[in-house]
């Protein structure tokens, strides 16, 4: 079975790097880094069977709070904001279910920011949180 | 008795930027039309100033994530030029490549991504897949082919780290650029189907008598080099835009409308390159374009999206050419020393011309600097096209009426962030 986890992020806005520093402590699988979460995560996945995503969310819930998400059961939840020059996660799992091209196994991991300012500094309940999710991802 | 009747759309979607239509009608009469573009302006021009002439390439690429290239060769081209400068044939040829690879990856995603739900009744292209899964394949795969000739050319395929002022800091080597082409040639032949593809759609009875400004190069189809021609008679030197055009800020847009000067509106793009340069294709776009239905020219701003499929044909013809005609330059750049002068610049971006002037001081820093992207240009065309569209349809319902218009100003892929980089703010004190 082959593991993938994709860190999302920007490494320069502060906690939005939260998934980059999964994939940079996640020990037990191929781990790769990409800023955009868009259109080409559908080939950075190709032959994977059990991809992990994980990304900085936005929700207003309290720093550092963690999503769980299937979506192979049920679409991604999404915001009102979407870059005009690429799609979002969760509008590139809606393509790549219509395309028949969900992994096999799948699962997404939303790390809440507390802040996404110009910067490299994390909020400590974000570093908490990062800790935890690349622990849960190395024990499963 | 008529009543006034209003179509307002807050939000363009499927279009690069924030950027909204606001239309009033007294029966088939427009009392007002407005194209606004409202993304917040990003002087760039103003913060280029006192930059080291060298950082051009690196800090325009940032206006688009989408045709960085088109900024990067406008701002080198208008470098070189004041430098007195020309590149040499090889050179010339890398940068025909990577501008190309541009051209595939950013019309592969307006083709399928932006404009082909619009002709069949779609959203988005998300809603389009599940009926049209090859489609959208076709165009992912297409869009990547672009992208990994941006990143093998550019270092990375968004806001490329490897164009330089006199050339580039890494040239290729021949063996690296052969590896590309067996999915070049799968492109090549994806071209061909997509142009099939929307040829076959169908298009509004609709054409329009327009002032076509693009570039002209004596031996090619005009991509990163030429003079600047229109079929009313305009045929001048880069130097000289200034000369024949010129930008003015109207209040319900954050980005400057042109104009040609004495005439008016102009339009910038895909239907203008091919109505001026058609001549110029390579065999297989011309007869693609030929089997599409296509005359020499072409005047309905919807079949942009066929044109579009023909310059995708052209775009991967001509690198298979210019990759296997490639011999590895000895240097990847010429010494560039524009100091002390003012130059100027402009290539054809996906989305037509786009225009750079800069001046530089005797240390080598930008004093002054005008950029004038495609979209600016075709701003007045736009507005003249959604006036002129109503006539006649006025009478379509609202939604039917909001979803041809909103289809009419996506005939120009305008691309909003590019072209609000810009605002002239004057106070006036008495």
């Amino acid at each position: 079975m082959t593991r993938l986890v994709i860190g999302l992020g920007h490494p320069f806005r502060c906690d939005d790097a939260a998934g980059l520093e999964v994939a940079n402590r996640v020990q037990t699988a191929t781990t790769h880094q990409n800023m955009t979460g868009s259109y080409e995560l559908m080939d950075l996945w190709e032959g994977a069977d059990d991809v992990i995503i994980v990304d900085a969310t936005h929700s207003n819930s309290p720093a550092g709070t963690i999503h769980r998400f299937d979506p192979r059961t049920r679409p991604l939840p999404t915001g009102t904001f979407a870059s005009t020059h690429a799609i979002g996660v969760a509008e590139t799992l809606e393509l790549a279910r219509r395309l028949d091209r969900l992994p096999p196994k799948l699962a997404v991991y939303g790390i809440e920011a507390g802040s996404f300012a110009t910067g490299t500094d994390l909020t400590p309940e974000v570093v908490a949180a990062i800790e935890t999710v690349a622990k849960e991802i190395d024990n499963a | 008795m008529s009543t006034d009747r209003e179509i307002a759309v807050d939000y363009l979607a499927r279009v690069e930027g924030e950027g909204a239509m606001y239309l009033k009608l007294r029966g088939d009469e427009v009392l007002d039309l407005q194209f606004k573009i409202f993304e917040p302006p990003r002087f760039f021009e103003a913060f280029l100033r006192g930059r080291k002439f060298w950082e051009v390439p690196d800090i325009t690429a940032r206006i688009c994530g989408i045709c960085p290239i088109a900024y990067q060769t406008s701002s080198c081209n208008a470098m070189e030029h004041a430098s007195d400068v020309e590149l040499g044939d090889q050179l010339k040829a890398l940068r025909r490549m990577i501008y190309c690879g541009e051209w595939i990856e950013s019309h592969g995603l307006h083709v399928f991504f932006l404009h082909a739900p619009d002709f069949l009744g779609y959203q988005s292209a998300i809603d389009m897949a599940a009926d049209h899964p090859d489609a959208v394949q076709m165009g992912l795969r297409l869009k990547k082919v672009g992208n990994t000739l941006m990143t093998l050319l550019g270092g990375r395929e968004i806001h490329p780290i490897n164009i330089k002022v006199g050339g580039f800091y890494r040239v290729p080597s021949k063996a690296e650029l052969q590896a590309l082409v067996p999915e070049l040639e799968w492109a090549l032949g994806a071209a061909i189907e997509t142009t099939q593809f929307a040829a076959g759609l169908d298009f509004p009875d609709f054409e329009r008598d327009y002032e076509f400004v693009a570039m002209r190069h004596p031996d090619e189809y005009a991509v990163a080099e030429g003079r600047i021609i229109s079929n009313r008679g305009l045929d001048i030197a880069v130097e000289e835009w200034p000369d024949h055009f010129e930008e003015s800020h109207v209040e319900w847009s954050n980005a400057l409308h042109a104009r040609v000067k004495e005439r008016g509106s102009y339009h910038v793009g895909p239907l203008a390159r091919y109505s001026l340069n058609s001549d110029q294709l390579t065999p297989l776009a011309k007869k693609a374009a030929a089997d599409a239905g296509l005359g020499p020219t072409c005047a309905n701003p919807f079949k942009s999206i066929v044109v579009r499929a023909v310059e995708l044909v052209f775009a991967c013809e001509e690198v298979l050419r210019l990759i296997d005609q490639y011999e590895q330059p000895e240097e990847p750049f010429l010494e560039v020393a524009p100091h002390g002068k003012t130059g100027h610049g402009a290539s054809e971006a996906p989305r037509g011309l786009l225009y750079h002037r800069y001046s530089v001081d005797d240390d080598g820093l930008i004093t002054d600097a005008q950029i004038v992207p495609p979209t600016s240009q075709n701003q007045l065309s736009i507005e003249e096209d959604l006036r002129t569209y109503v006539v006649g349809r006025a009478q379509l319902p609202d939604d039917d009426l909001q979803w041809q218009l909103e289809q009419a100003i996506r005939n120009y892929d305008p691309c909003i962030s590019c072209a609000t980089h810009f605002l002239d703010l004057t106070v006036e004190r008495e």
